[in-house]
């Protein structure tokens, strides 16, 4: 005991990490009424990690080649390496299961209003996080070089391309169209060189920016205090009684569910793999034979789906960027200082309408192309189109009912 | 828990398991082609490594890579197991090669020094000329089998391999196996394959074995984190 303390106090002394601890563990109060749902922001943490362990391992037996990559990935690190089927297994799981939380994650964040003042930044952030996200998974994808991998990287790059459908101006759109498309793509065909970038993105260049845009995040969250279930922004000094310490009371707490979590995606890890690395991910990709059905992983299912339901290309695009582009500025569409759907009974109906328009436009995605399909995909994108565009409207009558009720300013 | 709480949390909860049920166990909306072993012959394709002859430790697989040679390798490589087309595997020159750029056969800690992989480009620049005569013959290079049972499947390759034409109509493959014994030997062949792709049974009972252990581990680590919790906060004096 001697020895060990005196090597910590020595340490302390010069490092001060006790103080520290004690300012972001103990001292950092959070409400106690947060809900479950709060927890994953941590479970995308351990995702986060996870992933970055796992991909090192990989890293090692990977080879960015053409004529090397299938065999690396399903010859050496499935059969030769101990172990390696385990990483690849941990690394497929953890991609779709990244994925899930963060949209779980994002959905939380948009029940609880939590994209509001002051936190608006926090989301922004947030949304940056899930751009590179995205970029991170497509380009990890392709990887593998199997069938799935190579077609649906090819459809994907041709997504922006569909800006040359322009009605109007159509040269101009055109050449911006061909340029994303080979700057995407790195040359007219696909080649090593197309590959080795996408391998230097995925491996090092996005997760790097995310782990930038993770600290940032998190600091941001601390900053602006994380929010209130009930939507109400209570004072630490007025209210001490509605917080509690982040360590011991959170810390234990998110360390129960985490381990649980962990069970749960140990459970795909050793039983349940075969839609994370799909069959027909199993055949080296061949430029020469177009699969029947190419559609993206299902994280991009919905926006997929609202893509391919309007009939033109131009338009379909438009539609897909101003989804993307509604998320971002959520704050600003849902104006009103009211927060928290527990308080506000049309954004409750509203929220409600916009996760199973989205669940069915994600499900609608996976399936064959018919004209129905494209029916269904229009109504359902109008769905979701409808809550971002109603929301200066519910933010509008929610607020003068608040006011008529003798509410005061926020 | 308020009952509007209990409410919500089924709304929400729910609906999430179930479309995750949906996209990562089962898609009832989503159509998926199904096709059938033989019931005579499934048992053949079922466990692989099972012993035919007790003395020289001979198993199906090693009888299905027999016919494999004999009546597939005319046409098709299977390069994670070291079976090149039969024009190159005849050329003397090519067992240079496989010593030089090859590395011996390893898979689910098992060696095999007889067998050589040979990456993709050295195996497709020395057959050059035999895999183009295969392209103006059949109209494509007939596909490597390394892992065409875990893109297929064992229904799909058992059917497409008793009667290509039934599955893929027009394909320039031919039925390889006909008489009496057709069924037995197909049977077979996919069984070699999947022993190709599958870890042996030991091996997969050891996967089991480490992933039910490391999913109760964090059961029952998480049950005692609660538990710890409950016992600090207690003496922390919260509720
Ligand atoms: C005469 C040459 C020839 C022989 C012998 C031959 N094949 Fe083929 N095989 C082909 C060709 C050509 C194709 C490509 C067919 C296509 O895609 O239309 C093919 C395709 C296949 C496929 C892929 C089917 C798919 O869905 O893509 C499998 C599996 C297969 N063969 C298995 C076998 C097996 C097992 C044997 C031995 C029992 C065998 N083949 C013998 C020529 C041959
Ligand atoms: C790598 C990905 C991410 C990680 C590791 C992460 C982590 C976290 C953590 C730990 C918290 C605090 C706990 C919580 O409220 O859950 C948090 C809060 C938050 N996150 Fe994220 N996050 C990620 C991505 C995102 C994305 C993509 C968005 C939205 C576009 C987002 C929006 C928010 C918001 C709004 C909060 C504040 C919640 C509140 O105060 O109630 N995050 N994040």
């Amino acid at each position: 005991m001697g020895l060990i303390q005196r090597i910590i106090d020595w340490i302390d002394e010069r490092a001060h990490v006790r103080e520290l601890y004690k300012s972001l563990m103990i001292d950092y109060k959070v409400p106690k009424n947060l809900t479950f749902p709060y927890v994953f922001g941590v479970f995308a943490l351990v995702t986060f990690v996870i992933q970055i362990v796992s991909g090192m391992v990989l890293l090692l037996y990977y080879k960015p080649s053409i004529a090397d990559a299938f065999d690396s990935a399903t010859y050496t690190i499935m059969g030769e390496i101990p172990f390696g089927w385990l990483f690849r297994h941990i690394h497929a799981t953890g991609a779709n299961f990244f994925m899930a939380i963060i949209y779980l994650h994002m959905f939380t964040g948009i029940y609880y209003n939590a994209y509001k003042k002051p936190r608006e930044l926090v989301w922004i952030v947030g949304w940056l996080i899930y751009l590179v996200l995205i970029l991170t998974a497509l380009s990890g994808y392709l990887l593998p070089w199997g069938q799935l991998s190579y077609w649906g990287f090819i459809v994907t790059t041709e997504i922006p391309g569909s800006l040359a459908d322009a009605p109007i101006f159509k040269d101009f759109f055109k050449a911006i169209a061909e340029t994303i498309v080979l700057w995407m793509k790195g040359g007219y065909v696909v080649t090593d060189i197309t590959l080795g970038r996408v391998f230097g993105s995925h491996v090092l260049i996005y997760p790097l920016l995310l782990l930038a845009l993770v600290g940032v995040h998190l600091y941001l969250v601390r900053a602006a205090g994380i929010s209130n279930p009930d939507g109400i922004e209570y004072d630490k000094k007025k209210h001490p009684d509605k917080f509690v310490p982040f360590h011991p009371y959170m810390t234990l707490k998110e360390g129960a569910y985490t381990m649980w979590y962990l069970a749960i995606f140990f459970f795909f890890v050793f039983f349940h793999i075969s839609h994370f690395l799909p069959p027909d991910n199993f055949e080296p990709a061949n430029p020469l034979k177009t699969p029947a059905h190419i559609a993206p992983e299902w994280y991009l299912l919905a926006f997929y789906e609202v893509f391919r339901s309007i009939p033109s290309k131009f338009w379909g695009f438009v539609a897909f960027s101003a989804l993307l582009l509604f998320l971002l500025i959520l704050p600003v569409l849902d104006w009103s200082p009211l927060k928290s759907a527990r308080r506000r009974p049309l954004f409750f109906v509203a929220f409600l309408a916009f996760m199973y328009g989205s669940m069915a436009l994600t499900i609608l995605g996976s399936m064959e192309p018919t004209p129905l399909n494209a029916k269904l995909g229009m109504i359902f994108g109008a769905v979701v189109f409808g809550f971002f565009l109603s929301l200066p409207i519910i933010s509008f009558i929610e607020y003068g009912w608040y006011k008529a009720k003798g509410g005061k300013e926020q | 828990m308020t009952p509007w709480g209990v409410i919500k949390t089924i709304i929400f909860g729910g609906s999430t398991l179930v479309f995750f049920f949906i996209l990562w166990f089962y898609n009832p909306f989503k159509h998926v082609e199904h096709y059938e072993v033989d019931e005579e012959v499934k048992e053949i394709i079922e466990n692989p490594w099972k012993k035919v002859d007790e003395k020289s430790g001979k198993t199906i697989a090693d009888e299905g890579r027999e016919l494999f040679i004999q009546r597939c390798a005319g046409c098709h490589s299977l390069r994670y197991d070291g079976i090149y087309v039969a024009p190159v595997q005849a050329d003397p020159r090519w067992k240079k090669v496989e010593q030089a750029a090859g590395r011996p056969v390893y898979r689910f800690g098992v060696l095999y020094k007889d067998r050589f992989f040979v990456p993709r480009d050295v195996y497709e620049a020395f057959a050059h000329e035999v895999l183009e005569s295969f392209k103006s013959s059949f109209g494509q290079v007939p596909p490597d089998l390394s892992t065409i049972y875990l893109a297929r499947g064992e229904g799909y390759l058992y059917r497409f391999i008793l009667n290509p034409n039934e599955i893929l109509p027009g394909t320039s493959m031919p039925p390889v196996f006909a008489g009496p014994s057709a069924k037995e030997e197909t049977a077979k062949v996919v069984a070699y394959l999947k022993s190709v792709n599958t870890p042996p049974p030991q091996e997969q009972t050891k996967r089991a074995i480490m992933g039910v252990a490391v999913i109760l581990y964090f059961v029952i680590f998480g049950a005692l984190f609660w538990r710890y919790r409950e016992v600090v906060l207690r003496r922390l004096g919260y509720h």
